[in-house]
């Protein structure tokens, strides 16, 4: 094969890659009339399917829409997956979470959210061959938990427990699920006279200081966030948390 | 089909549609006497919806020498005119005196067909009316729609404690219970057996927690309410009952119910898992189990899960 052959057959190749890349990303299973935004905005119109391997449940009705429990799992695809983001699609702010596990976490998380109505939830999950992997489900609702007071700001003294974590580890088959509930308001500044107050980044680690996974959350989350891991291999956990008024928080799960 | 038939077929269809558009806003309610003195309007053991009206609830009268007793006034304002009609078909004596039994909707919101009598609930059921009864109204607009037309949450005008009252030859006891909103009332006829239990009490519908304190404190109340001298079981949701059985399954269910949510604390479930749980098949027969469930979870896990954590942050 001559230089000039090689580089075309590198081409062609290129092209059937880009072909399989681009390839049809099947029919949405639900009805949105906001995944085209989204995709440009969140994937930036980087290749995408719909997967029905990654599971994203949550129930099917909101019974208290400030805090909605979903679970991403996409241990389908363990070992390939890279980075997991969720939004809510009618949510007036729609991020959820920006998920990158790095090693030893495996790919799924729980967390709870506030959803302000009825709305598609979505969780992508890109795989180390670029390519977005989406879970969808949709959710009903009463609505208007994303601009309903916090319960958290009701309760006496609520200040001197920002930061307070509660945590348990529960032995799994293979890996153990890590539980944390963080004391934090968690205010998307949608309620009036209160300003953006949130966590927006966590980060866990091992005992060691390897660093195993980390997360940006955003104000959908909900108030005292409550989250779960899945980890592989034992000993202490370490989580620390950052608000966007940049205190620290630190705990650690043993 | 000619053109004249085909018109005639629109104009026949138009009048069978506004026809039915306008019987479905019709309660129809028939008060079926359960003992002497006392009737029973049973509702559905449904969700709340369009097609019932709300009418998924039971309310009951009872017929004293001094007047009429009644024990609910149901989800709508129309329901409560409509009940207050039934009690007209069945004696002219005036009502003398409502009882809530809790401050759900579903049992408080037909209040303004008894505007002139008095209405009496626990003082904790009035807190709760006074707090959350203009959000719940609102959801039954959401969830029955028309029927709700001209329905407004109208406050309890007496406070009741527990203890024994006379009504024109009918001693009725009031019994003061919390395990499913916190301030719960039950009524029992000591002439004639009759126990309204309300709704410490569902039969073949799935009970519902919202409010409930917890599954030890209602399963306390069901032991006050089943050693009362009872002959008939009135449930605030499901068939009236003449033997144990609704308390059987109450005891089951909410014992299932706690095993569940216990054992997944235990392993770090979270809710959207437990949720899709699967439900035994003896209950089976219940109505809403799974709908019930996902609501319970919301309501009740939360503290099940806080049990098994512990502080692990740097203090």
């Amino acid at each position: 094969m001559s230089r000039v052959q090689g580089r075309a057959a590198g081409f062609a190749l290129l092209l059937f890659l880009a072909g399989v890349a681009c390839a049809d990303p099947g029919k949405d299973p639900i009805t949105s009339v906001m995944w085209d935004y989204y995709q440009q905005k969140f994937l930036k119109g980087q290749p995408y399917v719909f997967d029905d391997k990654v599971l994203l449940r949550a129930p099917p009705f909101a019974e208290d829409a400030r805090q909605v429990p979903i679970e991403i799992d996409a241990r389908a695809y363990a070992g390939e997956v890279v980075r997991i983001l969720a939004w809510a699609e009618l949510n007036p702010l729609p991020q959820i979470v920006d998920f990158q596990p790095v090693e030893r976490v495996l790919p799924w998380l729980s967390i709870r959210i506030r959803i302000e109505q009825a709305t598609p939830l979505r969780a992508a999950v890109l795989t180390r061959d670029g390519v977005w992997h989406i879970g969808s489900t949709t959710i009903d609702a009463a609505g208007g938990g994303c601009t309903a007071p916090s319960v958290v700001r009701t309760q006496p003294g609520w200040e001197e427990h920002i930061g307070e974590v509660m945590g348990g580890r529960y032995p799994r088959s293979g890996f153990s699920r890590l539980r944390v509930t963080i004391a934090h308001p968690m205010d998307n500044g949608m309620v009036s006279g209160i300003p953006e107050f949130y966590l927006n980044q966590a980060q866990l680690k091992d005992a060691h200081g390897t660093l195993l996974a980390t997360l940006e959350l955003f104000p959908a989350v909900s108030e005292n966030p409550t989250l779960g891991f899945d980890i592989e291999g034992d000993g202490e956990t370490q989580l620390s948390l950052r608000d966007i008024s940049g205190n620290l928080f630190s705990a650690a799960v043993k | 089909m000619s053109r004249r038939a085909a018109m005639c077929l629109v104009a026949c269809l138009l009048v069978c549609v506004s026809a039915l558009a306008h019987a479905e806003l019709e309660y129809r309610l028939q008060p079926r006497q359960i003992a002497e003195d006392t009737y029973l309007l049973e509702g559905t053991t449904e969700n709340f919806d369009k097609r019932n009206g709300g009418n998924i609830v039971n309310t009951g009268f009872i017929v004293t020498d001094s007047g009429v007793v009644v024990i609910d006034t149901g989800p709508s304002r129309r329901y409560g005119e409509a009940l207050r009609l039934a009690i007209g078909t069945v004696t002219d004596k005036p009502v003398i005196q409502v009882f809530l039994t809790h401050h759900h909707p579903d049992h408080v919101l037909g209040n303004q067909a008894f505007a002139d009598v008095s209405i009496g609930a626990l003082a904790g059921a009035a807190d709760l009316m006074r707090k959350h009864g203009d959000a719940l109204t609102e959801n039954l607009y959401r969830v029955v729609g028309d029927w709700m037309r001209g329905t407004e949450i109208r406050l309890p005008t007496q406070v009741v404690a527990p203890g024994t009252l006379a009504f024109g030859g009918h001693r009725l006891r009031l019994v003061a219970l919390s395990g499913h909103t916190g301030a719960d009332l039950a009524i029992l006829d000591e002439n004639t057996g009759v126990l309204f239990a309300g709704d410490i009490v569902f039969y073949q519908r799935a009970l519902t927690t919202p409010n409930s304190p917890g599954v030890q404190v209602w399963l306390n109340d069901l032991d006050t309410l089943q050693g009362l001298p009872w002959k008939w079981l009135v449930p605030g949701h499901g068939p009236v009952a003449t033997d144990a059985r609704p308390f059987e399954q109450m005891r089951d269910y909410l014992g299932w119910l706690d095993r569940l949510l216990r054992g997944g604390a235990a392993q770090g479930a979270d809710m959207a898992e437990l949720i899709g749980s699967p439900i035994p098949e003896r209950f089976a027969a219940i109505s809403l189990t799974r709908y019930e469930l996902i609501r319970s979870v919301s309501h009740l896990y939360p503290a099940y899960e806080r049990a098994q954590m512990v502080r692990v942050d740097a203090r």
